[in-house]
């Protein structure tokens, strides 16, 4: 059989997956995938939330068997009984949800599990540091500290450190998962895949971004509700055709703006802010109105992060004022904030948004579970009523109320944790970065529920690390720049070009 | 250009928080700040044989505390300390023989259950994955209940070469104490550098993850509590030397202060954070509190309120001190 096909033209198979399926118990993960891919591609996985890619990266990642199908790698069986086996075969993976260990450093993280011995056979920190070093700078890195926490890391830098680990086992099939969903600036990621795809590394490029896909891909495998639906040369393939194949309905251009109808009256501002100051924060004016979508744009690390963490009373402000409806508040935990009427999304949803061991239901409900008490006890009817509400705001399947967060896919995790933020009776949504690792489908749903807020007198601010986003969204955009805001775009002014430039502190005269 | 300036701020904030955030640190000053007031109230406090009392009295805790923050360190929780430290004890005193050869025999006895003890927790723990509360809560009474069958009573007796060797000094003045826990120092800094070691701290602060970077985490867990069980079964060794008695309730008042000496040596309960030496100077700060307010003529009624308020210090301080330095702005 591979005599075969070593007497095709095509480059010899890297992966060849066939008819793979496995289930949960009663839920099927994957019903049946099959594709393939050669030596030195770069083979694109796309699929909506809950289509099956994750639990096939476990599968290949050697962390679930499949019940199913086989899978080949370079022409052998596959069928790792752990990670570590699938490394060894040549299997590496940039898991999305960071495997990194936070209170180990960079150069640990790196060489895990095994260190770098010294001459008594004991762990060296010097040799390690050395080692990590040279890894790192073989992936263009060299800007990461080997002898840094993890945990003193922006998410950036930990996105990147989670693929530099990838690479450095020398994989024969690397696997990268949303991999720049956190990265701020790709064309590192895409120099790296570029040379080892040259170098005959087989890449599986998992991304909801069609633009980098398109970028890096030749061709691309589609996942819908655990079927492989099929493999498209992209260059072929249109947008459209791509995006119906993944929902199974067709694309609307839902995508009209409706900017600049928005009535900015005489009243007070819904939230205003004077002079914000706190860590990493140099000073923050601004009104946002009823009605009004708000966008913030910054490269990594311009402070925006720290703002949105003193709106939403994770961090504490220095100094200035911060006013809800002209009533000055001030936040010492995210209890108040939720309490003058802000809700507050961040940005590291599995450590800072849900609660993993309980119901969809009950992480939905937990800010209203005061309003529906009866007799000092939960009424579980109005509960459930509530949430089912809130869930079909959000487009959240009933069946999912029941079950597990954990067992969630992320985009659906995302819109449980805007349905809580809803059902709070917030007037004022701060959204940081609310599409991150989320599919397409998910992310036209956060856009409607985000229009709709706003129709119905709802104030949003939003940033996103997708400016195409932001200029699609909101009704201005504000672009901060070292802890400050330097500058507006608005109506025609409000484009990518323009927040680009802004961003990276030119153009403040244009 | 800004880039490296917020770097070397960074790097800068991160090696004071390494300092600060240190609890071994912590805890060797407030050691050092008891045992100036014990210097100063009591008069022979310098003497050879108060230092070898010191580090006698201090042994027995030290060794559990060494034992339950291997556990600690994975975000689990050991309460069998309190069942091996007394069953190791009336073993001692009822079925050992004299000499030499009885001390070793005794030894080998008392680490083998402590070892047997500890594997049955690191199973329950690690592969049947229950909880380390729950299996460890069950070991303790089955090894308390084992206890009081060898011994329903205080008394029986430690073997007169247990009893005296163990608690002597040894060339010309070094205390075999002193010497016992430098070598359990010593094991532990070379076992922090091995995969095992590191490994330990990755567990501890994330399961998954630690599994997803290639660490077989049962395992590591496993031979956390195997090891534990043998710091306890050691714990309960050196109490025997110590008190030349045996007590089948001589592990209950182990079972707190192991836990607030690991927590004053600042290990975060929570895993992944901590160190071995900490808890056993953290151990010794307990100790000596003990006999600062015998010194000062407090009741021995008074010393528990005491320990908790020197308990809740290190952990404000620890805290306080990591809260200064994880703050970007000075």
């Amino acid at each position: 059989m591979s005599a075969a096909r070593v007497a095709m033209a095509q480059p010899p198979l890297t992966l060849d997956v066939a008819g793979v399926a496995k289930s949960y118990g009663a839920t099927i993960a994957l019903q049946r995938v099959t594709f393939d891919l050669r030596r030195g591609e770069v083979h694109a996985l796309l699929g909506e939330n809950g289509a099956g890619k994750s639990t096939l990266v476990k599968i290949l990642s050697g962390i679930v068997r499949p019940d199913s199908g086989s899978v080949r790698l370079a022409g052998q069986p596959f069928e790792p009984h752990s990670l570590l086996a699938a490394r060894a075969a040549g299997v590496s993976t940039a898991f999305q949800e960071l495997s990194l260990l936070p209170n180990l450093s960079v150069a640990t993280n790196l060489t895990l599990p095994r260190q770098r011995k010294g001459p008594v056979g004991l762990g060296s920190r010097r040799l390690n540091e050395a080692k990590a070093a040279e890894l790192l700078a073989e992936c263009d890195a060299t800007d990461i500290d080997p002898g840094a926490l993890v945990a003193d890391l922006s998410l950036a830098e930990k996105q990147r450190v989670e693929i530099v680990r990838a690479v450095s086992q020398r994989p024969r099939l690397l696997i990268l998962d949303e991999p720049t969903a956190a990265l701020a600036e790709p064309e590192w990621l895409f120099r790296i895949v570029e040379r080892l795809a040259a170098t005959g590394v087989g890449v599986l490029y998992i991304s909801h971004r069609l633009a980098e896909v398109r970028r890096l891909c030749l061709r691309g495998t589609v996942l819908r509700n655990g079927e492989s639906i099929a493999t498209v040369d992209l260059a072929d393939a249109q947008d459209t055709d791509i995006f119906r194949m993944m929902v199974g309905r067709g694309a609307e251009e839902a995508t009209q703006r409706t900017r600049g109808t928005q009535q900015r009256a005489a009243e007070a501002p819904a939230l205003m802010l004077k002079d914000l100051r706190g860590a990493g924060v140099e000073g923050v004016s601004l009104d946002l109105h009823r009605g009004e979508i708000v966008g913030v744009a910054a490269l990594e690390g311009q402070g925006q992060r720290d703002l949105f963490r003193i709106l939403g009373g994770a961090a504490p402000a220095e100094s200035g004022v911060i006013a809800v409806q002209a009533k000055p508040v001030r936040f010492a935990d995210p209890r108040h904030a939720l309490h003058a009427g802000i809700g507050f999304v961040p940005e590291e949803r599995k450590t800072e948004g849900i609660f993993l061991g309980m119901t969809t239901a009950s992480n939905i409900s937990l800010p209203i579970l005061g309003r529906l008490l009866r007799l000092g006890l939960i009424d579980g009817r109005r509960e459930r009523a509530e949430v089912r509400e809130a869930a079909r705001g959000v487009d959240l399947p009933d069946r999912y109320i029941g079950m597990r967060i954990s067992a969630l896919s992320g985009g659906n995790q995302q819109k449980a944790l805007i349905a809580r933020v809803l059902l709070s009776g917030a007037r004022i949504l701060v959204l940081f970065d609310p599409t991150r690792g989320v599919d397409v489908g998910t992310k036209e749903v956060i856009y409607g529920v985000i229009r709709q807020f706003a129709t119905g007198g709802g104030s949003v601010l939003l940033y996103s690390t997708e400016l195409s986003e932001l200029v699609q969204l909101a009704h201005r955009c504000l672009v901060m720049y070292r802890g400050r805001i330097v500058g507006e775009a608005t109506g025609e002014g409000l484009t990518e070009q323009r927040l680009v430039s802004l961003a990276s502190g030119h153009g403040r005269a244009a | 250009m800004s880039a490296s300036v917020a770097n070397t701020r960074q790097r800068t904030a991160m090696s004071i928080r390494r300092l600060l955030g240190n609890g071994t640190l912590i805890v060797a000053a407030i050691y050092a700040l008891l045992f100036v007031i014990f210097a100063l109230r009591q008069a022979d406090a310098l003497s050879r044989n108060s230092i070898v009392d010191l580090f006698n009295n201090a042994l027995p805790l030290a060794l559990a505390a060494a034992g339950g923050t291997l556990v600690v360190l994975t975000r689990g929780f050991d309460l069998s300390v309190a069942g091996v430290v007394a069953l190791s004890n009336v073993l001692m005193a009822t079925v050992v023989g004299d000499g030499p050869a009885g001390a070793l025999e005794g030894l080998a006895m008392v680490t083998g259950i402590g070892l047997l003890v500890g594997a049955v927790n690191g199973v329950l723990v690690a592969y049947v994955r229950l909880q380390s509360i729950a299996s460890t809560l069950a070991t303790m009474i089955v090894t308390s209940g084992l206890a009081l069958l060898v011994l329903d009573a205080p008394g029986g007796n430690v073997p007169d070469f247990v009893a005296d060797t163990l608690t002597d000094v040894v060339a010309g003045g070094i205390p075999v104490a002193a010497v016992i826990a430098l070598a359990v120092v010593l094991a532990w800094l070379v076992l922090r550098r091995t995969d095992w070691g590191v490994a330990l701290y990755a567990v501890g602060a994330d399961e998954t993850a630690a599994g997803l970077a290639g660490i077989p985490t049962r395992r590591v867990m496993f031979l956390a509590y195997c090891l534990a069980g043998v710091f306890y079964a050691l714990s309960g060794y050196m109490l025997s030397a110590l008190t030349a008695t045996g007590n089948p309730n001589a592990g209950n008042s182990y079972l707190l202060l192991t836990f607030a000496a690991i927590a004053i040596g600042g290990t975060s309960f929570s895993g992944g954070r901590g160190d071995v030496v900490g808890a056993m100077l953290g151990a010794a700060t307990l100790t000596l509190l003990q006999k600062v307010l015998f010194s000062a003529g407090v009741s021995s009624f008074y010393t528990g309120i005491f320990q908790g308020i020197v308990m809740i210090l290190a952990v404000l301080v620890a805290a306080l001190s990591d809260r200064i330095a994880s703050g970007r702005r000075a």
